[in-house]
């Protein structure tokens, strides 16, 4: 009776690249890398790719939304060059002025970047490097930072990386520019992207960090990224991300944060691209005083499919934590949102909310939601909210009464409202070209 | 921190062995053997004198159980039930046909003299249409007071006992009887009705009850009638290591209303036992129904051991245009509780209420809440959840609101609010909401706090000590809900929470 459970084409898929591509994958041949794989591989291979029944993935049923697993991205015959680079960032984040690191499919690219002002700030490699002779630090950071062991698409992460970059910014340090690091898919087929950051930012330090996840031609492409981040006492991280990757993408992004003592951590994760885009964020704190804010905005049409599910595990007592998140969703276009905040134990005083916010513009939209808390102290102030509905009659009314036509009080109120979220960035450059972006978007919208 | 200090000792002083209704009563009673096969099926069919057609649909449900698993998703703990250990069918022995009260069992009568419920519910019904001295409840079921509001059926173990007021309820129309007599006398209205919201293989208690309930009401409303009292049902398991599984069908007639109570008790067992029921009601066009519980089953003692656990499946139908369905549930009882009291909002314009007060106290774990299921147009449904975690307790609210495609208009306000006693316990609150259309306006918000330290001191700095300024802050948060219990129910309501959070509220 104990039948094996069958495979689905892109499962199979998978198993023949780690089983084929194992040898080939970066930090072969070192005992502690391949152990990684092996028990990551484990992991994953024992359960397949998340499905309808398994809670966390309930709105995104990745046995159903990934049809075949693409092959990894080869190696690049042409050079790429800066301009290429620009194309893919669009004219806005292109000309922000950072410290830029760029990736080009999952490899570090050196002469791509500008890391001019960083000298003595901060030590950046590429990760396949560093596999191959793993430092102390990066055995005890790498998978460590906030372990999720059932979650299996992260599992499949750590078996088949076959890049990415470490990036280690010392105490005290105060970047006065972002720091932009680049993902962009240059694959002239359909191919598959793993790649995985390990940031550390040293004690007291101030950085701000923008992830950019964007492709040059409109080749099918799955990503699995994963970043995870650790956060020294007293530092002052923000941590951002743009994704418009290409409408035939499947993006899977997991942010893994472990915050120290009295830090304060602002994400921000700007989704407009991807046929099917999951945007994972846990969050842990560590230490006590600590304070994080995750927000998002959410631009989705056509058959878009975009999953924000995020995780904010109050560890420790005394820390605050906010999550706020607007959806546009047009056509047939669906928006999920989960947030679970754990409250354990000892973590009393602790202050949590949440907040998601859907405005649908087309009867064809879907928003599902799921605020969850689950709390163990009592001495607590803890809340969320979710609403949804479309464009305000009543406030249509206010501003056509004022001779504003159609057309344009639609387009304000809507850029009103996602706007609202757009706001928590703190980085002024930043947020004014994702101003800007979701304009652009908008004016796609014929609103 | 002192008056919070002074209540969380309180809670951990108050046994959950007080339970009040922890006797037992030794009466004679007729048990199917222990275990659960076709047979014991066929048993209870037979016992219950229930046409072909009953026993095969049992048999149908119970072939269906045989292929289910037990769900596991709920977030409650308890080590897994041996079904085959359990005792399917207990009646007490003289109920067998009485014909009046006289027949029978004095013990019963005695039983329920003892809890209160209906006695109380005389009472102060009593009180306030000049029936100056608490009568005998022997009296009171036999009919004396013509003009009595609540009409009762009571079911002990698996039989129903009794069901008072029959003749008086017939005059308009109301047919409310024992299911096992629905089955015989209106048997096209149960054909029609029964598992036409729940559905016999909808979830593996369901399937369960399908196989083996013993008995349970059957309310039906004439069109066009407003049910002329409150109808009550009071439920005991009364047998050691017996299941209970009633089956409750309330149909409501196109333009007809009706008020429907429940309550629950259990005598203290150091054993679990089970009680898994299914109610189903039918709100036709412009019917509304009103749907309350206390439930009071023992919670178990004060180390964990025993207690009921409550697998109940409680489902509305707001079949017809303009119907409402409103559910209230007041839960102090249980080991474990997994109960989600839901409405299909079918009918264009209908509408959904949910209600709740869940306590938990010792180690007890609730997983409660509700479903909303809007799909028909212009639907609206309104949540309003009580969560007040003690001891060593474990509280979850877990809720669905979701809209179909075609619902537009659909509305919903949602707000669960957690409270805290002590740093032992837990509260959690899962919501699910799914808006498949644009015109679909939901909104929730939820929150968990403990009771705060500026309003016991703003009740102080007025002359309260610390209880009474702790039992009006616990009575402020449960207000919404208590306000929407039929009056019978409210005084018993406020007399539970005191009884459950012993020493919170002073």
């Amino acid at each position: 009776m104990a039948a094996e459970i069958l495979k689905t084409k892109a499962e199979q898929g998978f198993a023949d690249q780690f089983t084929a591509g194992k040898s080939a994958l970066p930090g072969a041949g070192n005992a502690w890398a391949e152990g990684l794989r092996d028990a990551a591989w484990e992991t994953y291979a024992s359960v397949g790719l998340p499905h309808a029944r398994v809670e966390e993935w309930k709105y995104t049923d990745l046995r159903r939304l990934l049809s075949e697993a693409y092959p990894p991205a080869p190696a690049l015959a042409e050079a790429l060059n800066g301009d290429d680079v620009a194309k893919a960032l669009g004219s806005v984040l292109a000309g922000l002025e950072c410290h830029r690191l760029v990736i080009v499919d999952s490899q570090f690219r050196p002469e791509l970047s500008d890391l001019g002002g960083l000298e003595g700030m901060g030590d950046i490699q590429s990760l396949g490097d560093q596999l191959s002779s793993p430092a102390d630090w990066l055995k005890q950071t790498l998978t460590q930072i906030t372990p999720q062991q059932n979650d299996t698409v992260i599992a499949l992460n750590t078996a088949l990386m076959s890049g990415g970059i470490t990036l280690r910014i010392g105490d005290n340090v105060v970047l006065d520019k972002p720091v932009h690091i680049v993902h962009v898919v240059a694959a002239k087929e359909a191919a598959s992207v793993t790649l995985r950051n390990v940031i550390s930012i040293g004690a007291a330090a101030k950085v701000c960090l923008l992830e950019s996840y964007v492709s040059l031609a409109d080749t099918p492409l799955q990503r699995n990224a994963v970043s995870e981040l650790i956060a020294g006492d007293g530092s002052d991280v923000q941590h951002i991300k743009f994704q418009n990757e290409n409408m035939d993408s499947s993006h899977l992004t997991s942010w893994m944060t472990r915050l120290g003592a009295d830090v304060t951590y602002k994400a921000f994760q700007f989704s407009i691209g991807a046929a099917v885009a999951r945007n994972q964020i846990f969050v842990t704190f560590a230490g006590e005083g600590s304070t994080s804010h995750v927000s998002g905005a959410v631009m989705g049409r056509g058959k878009q499919h975009n999953d924000t599910t995020m995780v904010i595990d109050h560890a420790v007592p005394g820390c605050e934590s906010r999550e706020f998140n607007k959806l546009v969703l047009d056509g047939s276009a669906r928006g999920v949102v989960q947030c679970k905040a754990i409250v354990r134990k000892h973590a009393q005083k602790t202050d949590g909310h949440q907040m998601a916010q859907a405005l649908m513009l087309s009867e064809m939209a879907e928003f599902d939601s799921k605020p969850e808390l689950e709390i163990f102290a009592d001495d607590v102030v803890c809340g969320h909210g979710s609403t949804s509905g479309q464009v305000d009659d009543e406030l249509m009314f206010y501003l056509r009464a004022r001779g504003i036509p159609e057309p344009q009080a639609r387009a304000l109120l809507i850029a009103a409202f996602v706007g609202e979220a757009i706001e928590k960035v703190s980085s002024e450059p930043i947020r004014e070209a994702f101003r800007s972006m979701s304009e652009t978007w908008l004016e796609g919208e014929g609103a | 921190m002192a008056a919070v200090q002074e209540t969380v000792e309180h809670v951990k002083e108050m046994e959950v062995d007080k339970y009040k209704y922890g006797f037992e009563t030794d009466i004679e009673t007729v048990k199917a053997p222990k275990g659960l096969n076709e047979d014991i099926v066929r048993f209870i069919s037979d016992k219950k004198g229930e046409p072909e057609w009953m026993l095969q649909w049992r048999l149908d449900a119970f072939e269906r159980w045989l292929t289910m698993t037990e769900p596991k998703w709920s977030r409650v703990h308890y080590p897994k039930i041996d079904f085959q250990d359990l005792y399917y069918y207990a009646a007490p022995k003289s109920t067998e046909g009485p014909k009046s009260l006289d027949e029978v069992d004095p013990e019963l009568l005695e039983t329920y003299k003892k809890l209160g419920i209906p006695l109380k519910e005389q009472e102060i019904l009593a009180g306030v249409r000049k029936q100056g001295e608490p009568s005998e409840l022997e009296d009171e079921i036999g009919g004396e007071y013509g003009s009595g509001k609540v009409a009762i059926d009571a079911v002990f173990d698996s039989v129903s006992v009794v069901t008072t007021f029959k003749k008086e309820l017939a005059k308009a129309g109301v047919i409310f009887c024992s299911m096992s007599e629905a089955v015989r006398e209106h048997p096209d209205l149960v054909k029609k009705y029964l598992s036409s919201v729940v559905p016999v293989s909808d979830n593996f208690y369901a399937t369960l009850n399908s196989a083996v309930f013993s008995d349970g009401s059957f309310v039906y409303i004439p069109e066009g009638v407003r049910c002329p009292m409150e109808l009550s049902t009071y439920f005991r398991i009364n047998e050691a290591q017996t299941g209970q599984f009633e089956r409750t069908l309330i149909i409501a007639d196109k333009g007809s209303y009706v008020s429907y109570l429940e309550g629950c008790t259990a005598p203290m067992r150091d054993e679990n036992q089970l009680h898994a029921a299914v109610v189903e009601l039918v709100a036709l066009d412009d019917a509304e129904i009103k749907y309350s519980t206390v439930q009071n089953w023992y919670p178990g003692n004060k180390d964990g051991v025993g207690g009921v656990y409550n697998f109940v499946t409680k489902r509305g139908d707001c079949r017809g245009k303009n119907s409402k369905i409103s559910w209230t549930q007041v839960e102090t009882g249980s080991a474990i509780t997994w109960k989600y009291p839901s409405c299909i909002l079918r009918g264009d314009n209908s509408i959904g209420e949910f209600y709740s007060i869940a306590i938990s106290n010792g180690y007890q774990q609730v997983d409660s809440g509700t479903k909303m299921i809007h799909l028909g147009k212009n639907t609206s449904s309104r949540i309003i959840s009580k969560g007040i975690a003690a001891g060593k307790s474990d509280n979850t609210y877990r809720g669905l609101v979701s809209a179909h495609r075609k619902a537009t208009g659909a509305r919903n306000f949602t707000a669960c609010d957690s409270l805290l006693i002590g740093d032992q316990c837990g509260a959690h609150t899962i919501p699910y909401i799914e808006a498949k259309n644009a015109s679909a306006q939901f909104e929730h918000e939820a929150t968990t706090s403990k009771i705060s330290e500026d309003q016991l001191f703003y009740c102080q700095a007025r002359g309260m000590n610390e209880e009474e300024a702790v039992a009006l802050i616990v009575n402020g948060f449960v207000r919404d809900v208590i306000q929407k219990l039929p009056m019978e129910f409210m005084a018993e309501t406020q007399r539970l929470i005191g009884i459950s959070l012993e020493g919170s509220v002073g």
